[in-house]
Order: structure tokens, then sequence, then C-alpha cells
């Protein structure tokens, strides 16, 4: 079982190389459109010709684009990731710090979703032709109609300003101090400090955010999961199960919800890899020093070298949760797995 | 077919909804109390009228600059709705035809398409956006051309694996063996099939396009700052929702309804446009 | 004491009577028949038994005791614990009755521990239970359900309904999605363990001939009611219900003299229709009723020991079926080369590509060079069991499909490589039916411009200029050749312009062919055109296919996997098995003389009409077996 997952992850990734490499092209090529020259930016405002092109050859914005590309692609392969036009700083040292943080919320934000929307798709099953139903079906459907960003807004005002329960910007309470890096995840690192309050004022700083992730996952799940759960119950093994007697709670268990959770696992595969995006603006909000934080003040001020870097991030960590996902897909269903 | 298949309550709401926007972005200067870009320095951050403290020629307030946001919510619609037209209906164009090519096919064209479609999954769709309008500049008709080139892959995803359902249905193969060509097998037979899932989509995708929209906006992306979108609104209050909430709340509801109104008629239309819910003496 | 008594049982929706005042039993070891086809309610009674009747759908008058307990009383706790275990179902598709994401040791287990077998006990219990059903243990525990063919699947699921021999076991439609000859297998295994068990089973099916074989006393259901209940030998050799007479009249028979099928016309009414119809629900279809038949439901009459009619006594002395007329010999094939010519035409599929691009074994060979001639006018069959390639040879033959080796012949033209040519050649020729009208006809056009789609496709290729050629059909003309097409293939005008969804099956059916008809093709290539149809609609379409031979001259190329079918339309016969024609010659002369083994075996699998011969024999059973 372990080995087949394995093979399957393997392959996945084997597969994953040559999307990686066109993604990086294009991210290159794209920001290669850009009009405004960054060096330019970069450089103070009494700057002459000269500091300019010195700058551009420094920063080999010189070269015709393809060599500018494999430049930078070699150099990404020996482990130099470049220096942040803006910040001046190594941009895999600003990764490395903003990676875990976002890592941490996308993970809090897709179980809690999760959860939420299997609840819910269940709810909504066992209330089906009913008002029950109808009411989960609109509260679902509104739901989704806000997007992740404007949850944040939302949560705040409610949670952070109307009835302030929870903290709301930052990663932990001012003043506190960074527990030593082990991991680079805070939550872990925290503990293996041993530094509780520490651990606990992080956790408070991941509430709001993750719930504002949460809730735009939480219907689509609900939605999908609902409908293939009508649709097996009325599979003929479903029949053919309570015709030998098993009860309704046995047969929704054992026999609908594993077979109406594929579709699920599919979506909840494609949802994760958009969850990333989402929290992009979420991250701003909150003032959560992540990716999404990260890409926009780069965006922002045109750091290419750091634009470039978050962008190839944030492919392979969609690529490797599809992958991820697609392995407990194939896990739980044997036609696939004993090909 | 009767018109009593479209009275449904999804289509009904839904339908008045986006009807109701269109409206009051065509008659946007006739319905807006004030000049949206008029700044009242003197009457910053007032509350809605009927909140103490609010002034009657202000119905919803205004920002910290003094402007009327009723006014700029009305003229707000006009860029959302342009932006979800127009987008919405690239994308359409560019996903459906690619689709269309590789699901009936196959072959090689459908694995330039699915290997385009897999590329492009790999971004989350703000981050792609957010590089196009690094590398094409910032301006509302590059927000369009962004959501065009990153949402076409939705069409075409959904679409083409619909195509490959109805390319084995034993009709489109009745439909070559009577003489057609394979041009007129798609558009008689394959494009009329998906239709309802294109329409759908479409509907959908408008939703999305004013959500793109808003968030390049609220990033200072899309139009000039000082025009009203309900993104700017949003990133202008942001600032001081703690004494004034409703510059959040207020565009936040104006595009929490239009995106409700556009995914109530999308999940409603499917139903009503699929054709095999037409049953005997049902005409 | 019987084992399951149904008392005057009356199972009602929207104030219609679904099934009315429908009484039987079932005593230990005995076999009982309900036969009807769809819409008739046979399968109504699993229902009520299970309890799993569909919202709306109510017992409202009669009883049911099983085992002496009122089932339609007891509460649905009591119920359940009779379900699996004194009272268990064969389903109909075993395909999709086992859940797919469980091995059979894993849904087998789940149920000896539903019956409260303690864990130590179940393994044992399996591997006995599977080697009672011939399968062998070891290699079918492990497996999933896709593992599986769909004979070894049911074997498995009766494996399960009888491991805790019960009282009774119904079976509806076990058999229909099988093979002939897994068919017969799968009746011999299922009476040979009812009998070892003297369990008592409840026999759904659509088909008479079957039931006759399998059954000690046949039930007939018409619209909801029982029309005729008698011994099974006296119901199928002398059926005195007039329904119960055509019925046995619809179905081409692969033994004795052929006479010509007498089909009622139109179909049963469906349940929306019930309330309309007070009295005898047969009287609209009636060939002998009177006015008194349509006023009150009539009565059931004995007319011999355990044998009863519901029926006037008029039904009973008037002969049901009108005097057999013999079958007029198939006129000869027409002058001139032949209009469809095979020569080793064959199909290999290669190996699926995995994830990285590589090809995994050898690829299947669907056909392996079949020859073939089919002649002008000539009807040709093709017969088969499932993946003997009798499907993808037609898809060959029209093109749909590229041969891998060998050459097709069209009116003596090459069309092997389908370019512009062979396309025009074939469209001039040939036009394909397909098996399933539901796939078939697309649902967003109406018929009229369904039947006349190829003259569509011929303007779609002319154009809208005015350059000479061939005149542009035009709206009216389509009307025109879409009524005529209709007519011929006996279906009402004012269809035009229904949609699909609004028609049914047998109707879909004759669009179907219309369609095909429209461009006026020399051979029709169809299908398994009847095999979803019911078998009064089913001999309606085959009288059809005869009407135009003798009208148009029409060719017909046959696939099915139905011998009687294929013997009662056809002059010459092709017999199919792993891609390979094994035998061919006249259709009379290979049903009454088959050379080659399989031919044998497929013909034995055919329960013979005389219900008084034994079937399934044992030797025919085991040579199934090993073939």
């Amino acid at each position: 079982m372990l080995l087949v997952a394995l093979r399957i992850l393997f392959f996945r990734l084997l597969v994953a190389v040559p999307t990686l490499i066109a993604v990086s092209a294009l991210v290159f090529v794209i920001l290669r459109l850009l009009p405004a020259d960054p060096a330019a930016m970069s450089l103070p405002p009494g700057a002459t010709a000269e500091d300019l092109a010195r700058l551009r050859a420094a920063l080999g914005l010189d070269r015709s684009i393809p060599e500018q590309y494999l430049i930078w692609l070699g150099d990404l392969l020996s482990g130099d990731f470049g220096i942040s036009i803006y910040f001046r700083r190594p941009v895999a040292d600003l990764v490395s710090t903003a990676l875990p943080n976002t890592l941490e919320l996308v993970l809090s934000g897709l179980l809690l979703g999760v959860i939420v929307g299997v609840a819910g798709g269940l709810l909504m099953f066992r209330a089906r032709g009913g008002r029950g139903e109808e009411a989960l079906d609109v509260v679902s459907s509104a739901m989704m109609s806000i997007p992740e960003f404007l949850w944040a807004l939302l949560l705040i005002l409610a949670f952070g300003v109307a009835v302030p329960l929870l903290p709301f910007i930052g990663r932990m309470a001012p003043g506190m101090m960074t527990p030593p890096g082990v991991t680079g995840f805070l939550l872990l690192d925290s503990l293996i400090a041993g530094r509780l309050d520490v651990f606990f004022s992080l956790l408070l700083h991941l509430v709001l955010p993750a719930v504002a992730l949460a809730i735009a996952l939480a219907p689509l799940i609900m939605r999908v999961l609902r409908a293939s759960l009508v649709e097996v119950a009325g599979d003929d093994f479903v029949t053919q199960a309570r015709l030998r007697g098993l009860s309704e709670q046995r047969i929704l268990f054992a026999h609908t919800l594993p077979n109406a959770a594929l579709p699920t696992i599919s979506l909840i595969g494609v949802q994760a890899g958009f969850m990333f995006g989402g929290t992009v603006l979420v991250e701003v909000i909150f003032g959560y020093p992540g990716l999404g934080n990260l890409i926009v003040d780069a965006v922002r001020n045109h750091d290419l070298p750091v634009i470039q870097l978050v962008a190839l991030v944030y492919c392979v960590l969609v690529l490797a949760i599809n992958a991820a996902v697609e392995v407990i897909y194939l896990l739980v269903n044997p036609r696939l797995r004993t090909h | 077919m009767s018109a009593a298949r479209f009275l449904t309550p999804r289509i009904v709401v839904g339908g008045a909804l986006i009807a109701a926007l269109v409206l009051v972005a065509i008659f946007a200067p006739l319905i807006a109390p004030n000049d949206p870009e008029a700044q009242e320095l003197l009457y910053v951050l007032l509350p809605p009228a009927w909140a103490p403290g609010g002034d009657a020629a202000f119905p919803l307030g205004t920002d910290s600059l003094g402007r009327c946001i009723a006014s700029r919510l009305v003229f707000g619609t006009r860029v959302a709705l342009t932006v979800a037209l127009t987008a919405a209906t690239g994308a359409m164009v560019l996903g459906t035809l690619l689709a269309l090519l590789a699901g009936y096919f196959g072959g090689r064209i459908d694995w330039l398409v699915s290997r385009a479609v897999d590329t492009w999954m790999s971004f989350p769709p703000v981050i792609l956006a957010l590089i196009l309008l690094v590398g094409l500049g910032a301006g509302v008709d590059k927000v369009i051309l962004a959501i065009i080139i990153v949402d076409w892959t939705r069409f075409a995803r959904v679409i083409r694996s619909e195509v490959l359902v109805v390319r084995r249905r034993d009709y489109i193969a009745a439909a070559r063996l009577a003489g057609f060509s394979h041009l007129a097998v798609l558009a008689r037979e394959v494009l009329p099939a998906v239709a309802p899932l294109v329409i759908t989509l479409l509907s959908l995708e408008m939703g999305i396009a004013v959500i793109v929209e808003a968030t390049m906006s609220f990033v200072g992306l899309s139009v000039e700052s000082d025009v009203a979108a309900w993104g700017v609104m949003i990133a202008d209050a942001r600032r001081s929702m703690y004494q004034a909430p409703w510059g959040v709340v207020l565009p936040t509801a104006a595009i929490f309804l239009t995106v409700l109104g556009f995914n109530l008629l999308g999940d409603g239309l499917r139903p009503a446009l699929d054709p095999s819910l037409r049953t005997r003496g049902a005409r | 004491m019987s084992v399951l008594a149904v008392e005057g049982l009356t199972v009602s929706a929207k104030q219609a009577a679904v099934l009315r005042d429908l009484s039987f039993e079932v005593a230990p070891g005995k076999v009982v028949g309900l036969v009807g086809e769809s819409g008739a309610g046979k399968s109504m009674i699993g229902r009520v038994l299970a309890g799993t009747l569909p919202p709306g759908f109510a017992v409202t008058a009669g009883s049911v005791r099983f085992q002496g307990a009122d089932l339609v009383a007891a509460d649905p706790r009591a119920r359940r614990r009779a379900l699996g275990d004194r009272l268990t179902f064969i389903p109909q598709e075993p395909l999709t009755a086992l859940d797919p994401l469980m091995t059979v040791a894993a849904q087998f287990g789940e149920h000896l521990q539903r019956l409260g077998m303690p864990r130590s006990g179940r393994r044992g219990a399996m591997r006995a239970a599977l080697a009672a059903v011939e399968l062998d243990p070891a290699r079918v525990l492990e497996r999933y359900p896709f593992q599986l063919s769909g004979g070894m699947c049911q074997r498995v699921l009766i494996a399960m309904a009888f491991v805790s021999n019960p009282a009774l076991v119904v079976a509806d439609e076990p058999t229909t999605a099988l093979d002939v000859s897994t068919q017969m297998r799968i009746i011999a295994l299922i009476r040979t363990l009812q009998r070892d068990h003297a369990t008592g089973l409840l026999f759904i099916t659509h088909d008479l001939r079957l039931a006759a074989h399998v059954c000690d006393e046949i039930i007939v259901l018409y619209a909801g009611e029982a029309v005729e209940h008698g011994p099974a030998a006296a119901v199928m050799g002398e059926p005195r219900h007039p329904y119960a007479a055509s019925l046995k009249a619809s179905i081409p028979p692969v033994d004795g003299p052929l006479h010509r099928l007498v089909p009622l016309a139109d179909t049963m009414p469906g349940i929306a229709r019930f309330a309309s119809l007070p009295g005898c629900r047969f009287a609209p279809r009636c060939p002998v009723r009177d006015a008194t038949c349509a006023a009150a439901p009539p009565p059931a009459i004995a007319i011999a020991p355990r044998h009863t009619v519901r029926a006037a006594g008029a039904c009973l002395s008037a002969s049901g079926a009108a005097a057999a007329i013999p079958m007029p010999p198939a006129p000869p094939p027409g002058a001139g080369p032949p209009v469809l010519e095979l020569r080793d035409a064959a199909k290999h599929y290669p190996a699926r590509r995995n994830l990285i691009g590589l090809r995994h074994g050898p690829g299947t060979t669907a056909v392996a060079g079949a020859s073939l001639t089919v002649r002008p006018g000539e009807f040709v069959g093709i017969v088969g069991e499932s993946g003997s390639g009798k499907s993808t040879l037609a898809r060959l033959v029209m093109g749909l499909e590229a041969p891998t080796a060998g050459r097709i012949l069209v009116d003596g033209a090459d069309v092997t490589v389908g370019d512009a040519a062979a396309r025009s050649v074939r469209l001039g020729a040939l036009q394909m039916v397909f098996q399933d009208p539901q796939s078939a006809l697309n649902p967003r056009r109406s018929v009229w411009r369904l039947v006349t789609q190829a003259m569509e496709a011929a303007r779609a290729r002319l154009g809208t200029g005015t350059r000479a050629g061939p005149a542009r059909p035009s709206r009216a003309g389509r009307r025109e050749r879409a009524a005529t097409l209709l007519a011929e293939t006996g279906l009402p005008a004012d269809l035009l312009d229904r949609f699909p969804a609004e028609l049914s099956g047998g109707q879909k059916q004759r669009v179907n062919i219309a369609r095909a008809l429209c461009l006026a093709p020399r051979l029709l290539v169809a299908d398994e055109i009847v095999s979803g149809l019911d078998v009064s609609v089913q001999a309606q379409i085959l009288n059809l296919l005869h009407t135009l031979r003798d009208e148009l001259g029409i060719g017909l190329l046959l696939i099915s996997h139905d011998l009687g079918v294929v013997r009662y339309v056809c002059s010459r016969v092709v017999v199919m098995r792993h891609g390979e024609i094994v035998e061919e010659g006249p259709v009379e002369a290979v049903f009454r003389d088959p050379q080659h083994p399989y031919t044998r075996m497929l013909l034995a699998s055919i329960p013979p009409d005389d219900a008084t011969l034994p079937w399934p024999r044992e030797s025919d059973v085991a040579s199934a077996a090993a073939a």
C-alpha cells in the first residue's frame, strides 16, 4: 500500500517537472513585458545614466530574454535565488521566513473547511427534500458569493471591532519574541521551545484568517458532497445493502459516504490550489507575514526577483498538494490503484 | 418549451438582482444623489442618514475624503458590470472554442490544450492575475485581459469533459453517417448539447470577474485610484474601518449582491436549460 | 405451511392501484414466477417485501404473510431483522450490486457480521459458500467487483443470498444482464441451491419462456394485475388469457416451425392511465373485447385446479391467438455485386498508455480477420455474446472505426481508407440503426428534423449558392419526406413535431430506423436494435423489418445476441466468438444442425419453447462451463 502510494507520488512529481519548467518560463516572459524598468525604480533620484547601465548589467537586464531566463534557471538550480531589489535581502531568506506561515494558514484553513464542509454535506443529505436542506442551500449560496478577503474584513469587523474576541493583526501578540527557529513553523517551534504563551498567541492569531479561508471552501465541499451522496444513495449496491438488512447508519458510513467521497476529494485537490490564491489578500488584510504579503509588496514595487521566486513557490505548493490529494484519491479508489 | 421552467426562485431572484444592477449602471447619473468624485472635506466619515449624526444629503454617508458613498456605489456598478460582461464573455469564447476542438478531435490538439490547462491550474488564479498585471501594467482594460487569460481554463476544463461525454453519444456518429462535416457536427450537434453548461459557467464566471476586479482594485492594480470602484472604496475605507465600518460593509454588500445574483442565475439556469428534463406531454 | 402468502394485495399511488388484488403463495422448495413486461408491476412485490416502496406508494389493501407474520404491519426493525437472513434478494445488475470500494471478503464479511456470526468463523463460512457457487475462494475473496465478470459477481451475490439458509429468496431478473450461456449456468446454480436448501423462490422475469423452465407456477402480470396464474407448463403450453397468449405469440422461437409473430398493437398503459381504466386494463388492446370488459374488473375464473384466469367468459371461449400464419420464405438475394464485402477485416486496439506514456501489454484484438459478403436485399444476422466483436464489426463496416488489417468494399468500391471518396460511397449505400435510441437521437431535435437529418447535411454540403446541382431540400420538402418516412415505419404523422423525450421506447426505435431510411440506403446495419424493448414491441419492430424488405428491397446486417430474433428476421447467420467468425450458413441449416461446438452450446443455452423439455441440461451446463 505504502509502496503503491510512493510509486504514484514519484510519477506525479516526475510529470510535474515539465509543468514547473513551463510555469517558470511563462512567469519570466510575462514579467519581461513590463513597461517600467525595475532597475530605474530602485535607484535614488539623483542617479546618472551610467549608474543605471551599471545596475542593469549587474542585474543581467541588458541581455536577451531567453538568455536572462537560462541564467536565472541556472542560478536557481545552483541554489542562488537572487537578491530582492526592494528589500535588498536574499530572496531565499524572505521566502523561507514567509513560507511556513503561509503553510500553517492554508493547512488550518483547509482542515477547518473540510470539516465544516463534510459535516454540512452530511447534514444536507440527511435533511434532503425538506426545509432544512433548502435553508442550508440558500445559506451556502450566499456564503459562496463573498470572496475570502471580504470575509476577512467582515470577520475583523465582527470579532475584532464589534465584539473584540480575537486578535486580527500580525502573527502573534506584539512584543513577543519569535521562538528559536528549528523547523521554521512557528507553532512547532514555540512548542519545542516550551513557550505555551507564544503557542496560544500564534493559535489565536491564526483563527480569523483560517476561518476566512474556510468559509469560502466549506460551501463548495458541502454541495459537491451532497450531490454525490444523493447520486450514490440511488446506486444498486446501496439498495442491495438495504436488502441485506444493514442499518441505515451502517449503509451511510460504510457504503454511501466512502463512494460519495471520491468526487469531493478531487474537488478538494483543485480548491486547495485555489486556496493559496485566497491567502494572498487575506494575509494582506490581517498583516500576516506570509508569501501573500511578500508578493503583494513585491508587485507594488516591481521587485522581479521576489515575484519570480514566490510565484514559482506557489506553483510548487499547488503541484505538491495536487499530488498529495491524487495519492489519497488513488489509495481510496481500488479501480485506479490496482491498475 | 414553456416559460414556466424558467420561473424558479433562483432564476427570478438572480435575474431580478442582475436586471436591477444593470439599470442602476445605465442610469447612474440620474440615480446618484451627488457627484461621486466631489470631495466635501467638511463632511468626512459621515454615517448613513438614518444613524445619529447622519446627513440627508448623503444617504449612505461619506468616506474619509467626504465623498458620497451612495453615489460612488452607484457608479461602481458600471466598472463591475463592464468587467463582468466583457471579461467573462472573452473567457467563455476562448475556453469554449479550445474545449470543443480538444474534446471533439482529441489527439495532438487535445494534448496541447490539456497541458496548457494543467500549467494554468498549477497557478492560483490570483497569483497569475497579479503577475500579468505587473507585466501588462495596471488599468481596468488590463484587468479584463488578465481575467480572460487566466479564466479561459475554467471553461476549457469543464466543457472539454462534457464534450467528451457528448462525443460518445451515438447521435454524433449518426450525424457523421448522415453526411455532416466535422464542422457541422460541432456546430449543430455538439455545441447545442454543451450550451446549457456554457451559459451556466458564463453566469458564474461573471460573478468571479466581479470578485477579481474588486481584488485588483483593492490592491491598486485596476482603475485609477480616484475612480469609483467597489474594490477601491473598500481599500480606502479599510484605513478608517474602526470609526466608520459602513465604508467597508456597504461596498462589500454591493459585491455580495452582484455575485449572488450571477450565482443564483447560473445555478438556476442549468436545470432549466437541460432538455433531458423535458418529458412526455410536458410541452 | 407456505413461506409466503400474499392475499388480495393492492399497492396504490395517487389513487390508482399499481398492483391490484394480487394473491399467491410460495411453498417451501417451490418456485413461483412473476412474468410481465416493463411497467407491469412485477418488481413492486419485491419492494413490498423489503419495505422499500417509493415515496407516494403504499399498500392499501390485502396482506403479505411471511412465515406466518404479517410483513405489512410489521415494524421496520422486525422486518429488517428478516432481510438478508430469512428473506434474501438476488439483484438484476450484478456488476453494480456490490460496493465497488470493497473486496468480496470485506462485503461478505460484513454480511456475516450482520447475521451475527463471530469473526473467527467468517473466513471458513465464506470459503464454503463461495465453493458452493463454483467459485475459487482463493481467487475471488481479495478481488474487487470490477475485477470480476458479471457472472462471477452474480455468483458472489447468490452465495450471500443462500449463506443464511433463507426461507425465501427473491430473484428479480437475475440473469437479464448476462450472456445466454452465463444465464444458463446461473439458472442451474440457483435451482440446485434452492432445491438443496428447500428454499422458496420468487422468480421475477420478463421472459415467459425462461420462467416456464425455472418455475413451478407462473403468474402473468399486466398493468398491475395477475391476468393468468397456473402451473408453468400449462401457462406456457396453452395460455388461456388473451394477453398471456399474445405474449407467447410475440416470442420468436429458436426451434420448431416459424410462424409470423402476432404482436399486440400499442403498448401497456403507464401508471398515469390506470385511473381511467376501471375495468379490465387489457381491454383497450384486447382482440376479443366487448362492451362489458371496460366496466368492471373481471373475476378470477378457475379453469383447472390451481389455474385461474382473470377474464370474462367470452375471452376464454375465443381463441386468443389468431390462426398461425406460416412465414413465407425469404426472397432470393438480388443479382449484381455484393453491397458489402469484408476481406479479412481486423481491428486491434493497442494497450493504453500509462502515466509516463509507455504502453503496457499487447492490447486487445476486437475483430480478427473477418470475411463476410452481403448481397443486395439479403438479410444477414451476426450473433455472439458480449466481447465477440460483433459491434466493432458493425463500426468497421460503417467507417466509424478504421480496420487495422484487411479490406472493406461497398458496392465493389474499396472503402478501407475512410477518405472523402469512401464517405460518399458509404453515404449512398449504407446506413446504421443504433442500439440505444436514448443515445442515438439528439434530444434537442424534433422528429422531423431527426429523420431528415441527412437532407440537412446535403444542404450544408451544397451550400446556399445557386450553382447547378441537386435541388437544395427545402423545409417543406423535408417535412414531406419526414411524413413519408414516418408512414413507412408505422408511426402516426402527428409525431412530426415531437421531441424524443415525448416518445415511447418503440416509437423512438422506429424514428431511429426512419432516419436511417432517409437517403434510401441499400443496406441497413442494425446493432442490437430490439434488445432494450419489451417482446410485444420487439415483435412489432421485427415485422417492420420484413415489411421494409418487401416494400423497399433493402438489405440488412442485423447484429444481435438473441438467436431467436436472428432466426426470425434473417436468411443467413454468422456466429462470432472472441473476434472470430466460427460458423456461417443459412439460418435454418445452422439452427437445425450446428457444426461448431460454440454454436451448439449457444443454441443449448436458450430455453426451448416446449416447457416440458428439460432445461438446463447438465451436460450443456458442463460444456458451457468448459467453454
